[in-house]
């Protein structure tokens, strides 16, 4: 999601806009810049990368009117080329965008027809070329007439030189208005103008906004001036982002439903129509990963299996780098969500090297795997704040099915039908999640079971021996209690002898699954052992339920994708247990979200 | 000026679609009710909103978030126990100290209901409106202009002018909703009823709309009526040979095969996968992630998410909660039913089948005209289902 910002007033635009965009932050960005009328003409200064970055480059501007943006690449990968602003060909004009411009290719033939130059690979980048055409000293007008040729959405704001006006439109992306004295503010967020004013004018859809140091007029799509009240904000810049819920963590847990959507339906058509892995023919997989996204891998592994019946090994970025080349040239996954890894990167470099084809999973556009990978295949999880990965990790595992089930049709392991079935039962998990998520208060009780301990210990069988690993490694994080987890069938080979009744047990026996009876053996051998269990099965699973002192139900599910509602149940345990405990949950101690450094 | 819009409830009369969601929560022509009642007070220029919210908040909290996607800006209020509506009220106390709206967030509301509000000068106003079903609802006597009297779903006939749940307040009130919770009175229009002779309410007449679903059938009504689409907006995929007529709206990444008939208003959501050969009639909402078989004619339905639906199926005026599994030739007609809900009889004309979330029904199954089907069901191969099946039921 991009972020948008404009001021107009008494101060250093320069300084006002790097302050809001910083504000903003949140809403992920790869790149930055600001663009403002200085000593009549137009100054422009964008950069690839953090907000930092900008700001060094930035020399001493005096500029008192001006726009900022934070861009979150959708359409052209992160560089500096593709920051905004956009100026015009003639360098009156500069604009920044939100949103999507659905008709941009169109628009840009015909532009580049009438002799438009472009600098850019961005959709963007059209609006300001229209603007130019359409300018005739009226930027409003200008605006107006723009907007009429252009499909998509958009919050957009221009500015023009030796002017102090700011011009402004919306539909369907965010865009607020902040009144202060002898100046005035537009951002994306009202986060962005809490430190100057909390007196703001929502913007609506279809309108356009003239914003000059003086005042501020809005106008209905019919060119109509429109009355509107100022509205006082009365909350703080964090609670705005977090809409309603106590942690980032937590927000993001309840956003998972929407995030396999969205992973889905940018990638469903590319698996069935063979745009991701045109070639299918690999003789093996390797899936390299750190952390969380190892964890993902390694579902994919038993994927792959199910699904292409291919071989696949898994190795961690950081070892996969320094092994010894074998004689064979696997199809290489690379799994990070950041796409900015260290260990991962240079993994990519090292599998390319080996001479293998090389496919990326990450969850942002254009970052730097994706420049070193043959094909990418996007999660669309959205931003990701807490620390701990929860939404990012469950796309992961969508995007581990995809590859399988691409693969698995590719080679001939899946028939068209069962690829149809397959895809249609991943469909279906975004609902099992949800279900999930509507039952925390269930969870939320099962909490207090885990809250005293010193140690705890997930075990599973199968494909959910990795999703207890990530269990385990979840609740460490962010509650800081030591946790283990282990397949199921190792523990008689030693953790069995840690067990005693102050150290809980996290299970999961899934039925339908064929390791199903192996669990329940599993868990009577821990009951033994007076530990106590908490389950978690299928509803309505009786059996299961005997063994343990408390149960978390999940729909019925085939085994193959259980994995995404045990995922979710645990992220959401480890969230109650942290709460409970009174941790820091969104910046755990000694922790980054990114690991860049090796 | 703020509004406080109370959405802590459940809805318990309309299990089974509120088992996992607050009432505000249902979709209606593929939107949360409580949307409708959001955009209708941005459109009026009310974009300082409280949302009061408890069961079931988190679904609430994160398809609003903080409002900026609505062009407002949202707060919420937490109403731990739901203890009834002045209690509701209450949990916005300290944040509100001028005039506000209160709106019910379970109702559909238009812009002109609260621009009625807003339009009839200052002071304490409740908004009133005609209603065909007045014992349902709170009936109101006004002489004067001025609500003199509420009586709550009167027995018998005594006025057709309801109060819609939609008020203009001074921040006084949370004195006497106060009062009137420590005196045992759970319902705002109770707390009110008993201050009216000490109390100026004025009543404004409503001209814009105001629609309730109070039981499950009512949504198929309330979803004819929330349809204000006008022209098509189609994304995704449309194979060559679908005829589409009046306004249908398609979600990015749905797929409508060849050979379907669908027939606006028509909503149909995100990655659907449709036909070939399926009719759609009117005034049918379809959700996101949803199946349709060949050869299945689906007639002023809802149909809810990740629902996948077999081939020659029939389904007339149903409502289909998220996650359903339907095999081949479903038989779900509608007609005049006798229908039961918490021990009353119901008689519902053109009454369809109500089927909980995640319920599986196998081939060639029966629904009856009227029949509810509880949430996580499994119906078993040919069954003929009729009235009511509780949550979990097993028909073999």
């Amino acid at each position: 999601m991009c972020g948008i910002m404009g001021y107009s007033g008494h101060r250093r635009a320069s300084e006002v806009l790097v302050e809001g965009l910083k504000r903003l932050e949140y809403r992920g960005y790869d790149s930055a810049g600001v663009a403002m009328v200085e000593n009549g003409r137009l100054a422009m200064v964008k950069r690839q990368g953090e907000l930092d970055v900008l700001q060094g480059a930035l020399p001493r501007l005096e500029g008192r009117t001006g726009i900022g943006h934070t861009r979150w690449a959708t359409c052209g990968r992160p560089s500096d080329r593709n920051a905004h602003p956009f100026l015009s060909c003639d360098g009156k004009l500069a604009i920044v965008h939100n949103g999507i411009i659905e008709n941009h290719s169109t628009l840009r033939k015909r532009l580049e027809a009438e002799g438009h130059h472009f600098t850019s690979e961005t959709d963007t980048e059209v609006v300001v070329h229209l603007l130019e055409g359409h300018f005739r000293g009226d930027l409003r007008q200008a605006m107006a007439d723009t907007l009429k040729e252009i499909k998509g959405t958009y919050a957009i704001a221009a500015v023009l030189e030796g002017s102090e006006e700011i011009v402004a439109a919306r539909k369907e992306n965010p865009l607020v208005i902040g009144l202060g004295v002898q100046e005035n503010f537009l951002a994306s967020d009202v986060t962005a103008l809490l430190s100057y004013t909390n007196k703001v004018l929502y913007v609506m859809d279809g309108e356009t906004v003239s914003l000059t140091p003086n005042g501020v007029a809005i106008f209905d799509s019919e060119g109509a001036q429109v009355k509107r009240e100022p509205s006082l904000v009365s909350w703080s810049a964090e609670d705005a982002q977090k809409g309603g819920f106590e942690h980032f963590m937590l927000k993001e847990i309840f956003e998972g439903p929407n995030a396999i959507h969205n992973t889905l339906l940018g990638a469903l058509d590319l698996i069935e129509n063979g745009e991701v892995l045109p070639r299918t023919d690999f003789q093996s997989v390797k899936l390299v990963a750190c952390g969380s996204s190892y964890h993902a891998a390694m579902v994919g592994k038993y994927a792959m299996e199910e699904f292409a019946g291919v071989p696949t090994t898994l190795e961690l970025a950081s070892e996969y780098r320094y092994s010894p080349g074998a004689r064979e040239t696997p199809l290489v996954i690379l799994i990070t969500q950041s796409g900015e890894t260290a260990d991962t990167l240079a993994a990519a470099r090292e599998a390319r090297r080996r001479g293998c084809h090389t496919l990326a999973v990450t969850n942002v556009v254009g970052s730097t795997i994706t420049r070193e990978v043959d094909e990418v295949l996007y999660t669309r999880a959205g931003p990701e704040i807490g620390v701990a990965a929860t939404k990012t990790f469950l796309t992961q595992l969508v995007a581990m099915y995809l590859v399988a089930i691409r693969i698995g049709y590719g080679n001939g392991t899946l028939s068209h039908a069962s690829m149809r079935s397959a895809l249609s039962s991943l469909r279906q998990s975004s609902n099992m999640v949800q279900s999930v998520l509507n039952r925390t208060h269930s969870i939320e009780e099962a909490s207090r079971m885990l809250d005293r301990a010193g140690h705890c210990f997930f075990i599973g069988r199968n494909i959910n021996y990795p999703t207890m690993l990530e269990g385990a490694l979840k609740l460490k994080e962010i509650s800081y209690i030591h946790a283990e987890g282990f397949a199921a069938g190792e523990l008689k080979h030693g953790p069995l002898a840690l067990l005693d009744a102050t150290t809980p047990v996290i299970a999961v026996a899934i039925k339908g699954d064929h390791t199903y009876e192996k669990m329940l053996a599993n868990i009577s051998e821990v009951a033994a052992r007076d530990s106590p269990v908490l389950g978690i099965g299928v509803e309505g699973d009786t059996d299961l339920g005997r063994l343990c002192e408390r149960m978390i139900a999940i729909q019925p599910v085939e085994p193959v994708f259980s994995p995404l509602p045990v995922t979710v149940a645990l992220q959401a345990l480890a969230y109650y247990v942290a709460r409970r405990r009174g941790c820091s949950i969104d910046k755990p101690k000694n922790l980054a979200k990114s690991v860049t450094v090796e | 000026m703020k509004a406080v819009v109370l959405a802590a409830g459940e809805g318990n009369r309309l299990r089974p679609f509120t088992v996992s969601r607050p009432k505000v929560m249902i979709p209606i022509g593929n939107r949360p009710i409580l949307e409708y009642v959001v955009r209708a007070l941005a459109s009026n220029g009310i974009t300082d909103i409280i949302l009061v919210v408890g069961y079931m908040k988190e679904r609430i909290m994160s398809f609003f978030g903080n409002g900026a996607r609505f062009g407002v800006q949202i707060s919420y209020a937490i109403q731990e126990k739901q203890l009834g509506t002045a209690h509701a009220a209450l949990a916005v106390r300290d944040q509100v100290q001028e005039e506000f709206i209160m709106v019910a967030g379970d109702n559909i509301i238009d812009a002109q209901a609260i621009a009625d509000l807003l339009g009839h000068g200052d002071g304490m106003a409740m908004l009133v409106t005609e209603s065909e079903m007045p014992s349902k609802y709170g009936v109101v006597h006004i002489e004067g202009g001025r609500v003199v009297d509420i009586i709550e779903k009167p027995d018998k006939k005594v006025g057709n002018i309801i109060n819609t749940g939609i008020y203009r307040l001074p921040p006084s009130i949370f004195d006497h909703l106060e009062k009137g919770v420590m005196a045992g009175r759970s319902g705002i229009t109770h707390v009110l009823h008993g201050c009216l002779p000490k109390i100026k309410m004025e009543a404004v007449r409503s001209t814009g709309r105001w629609m309730d679903a109070v039981y499950p059938w009512d949504l198929v009504r309330l979803n004819e009526y929330a349809f204000s689409m006008a022209g098509q907006e189609t994304s995704g995929t449309i194979e060559a040979g679908v005829t589409m007529r009046g306004p249908v709206r398609v979600g990015a990444g749905s797929r409508i095969r060849a050979g379907c008939y669908i027939e606006g208003p028509v909503s149909i959501g995100e990655g659907c996968e449709i036909g070939p050969y399926v009719t759609i009639f009117p005034t049918s909402s379809i959700g996101n992630g949803v199946n349709i078989a060949p050869f299945t004619t689906i007639d002023s339905s809802i149909i809810m998410n990740n629902v996948s639906i077999g081939s020659h199926s029939h389904i007339s005026r149903a409502v289909i909660d998220d996650g359903c599994r339907i095999m081949t030739g479903l038989s779900a007609p509608s007609g005049l039913a006798q229908v039961k809900v918490e021990d009353d009889f119901f008689k519902v004309e053109r009454a369809g089948s109500m089927v909980g979330e995640f319920t599986q029904i196998g081939p060639r199954v029966v629904l009856s005209a009227g029949a509810i089907v509880g949430a996580n069901c499994r119906v078993g191969d040919g069954a003929k289902v009729s009235g009511t099946l509780e949550d979990r039921s097993i028909v073999v």
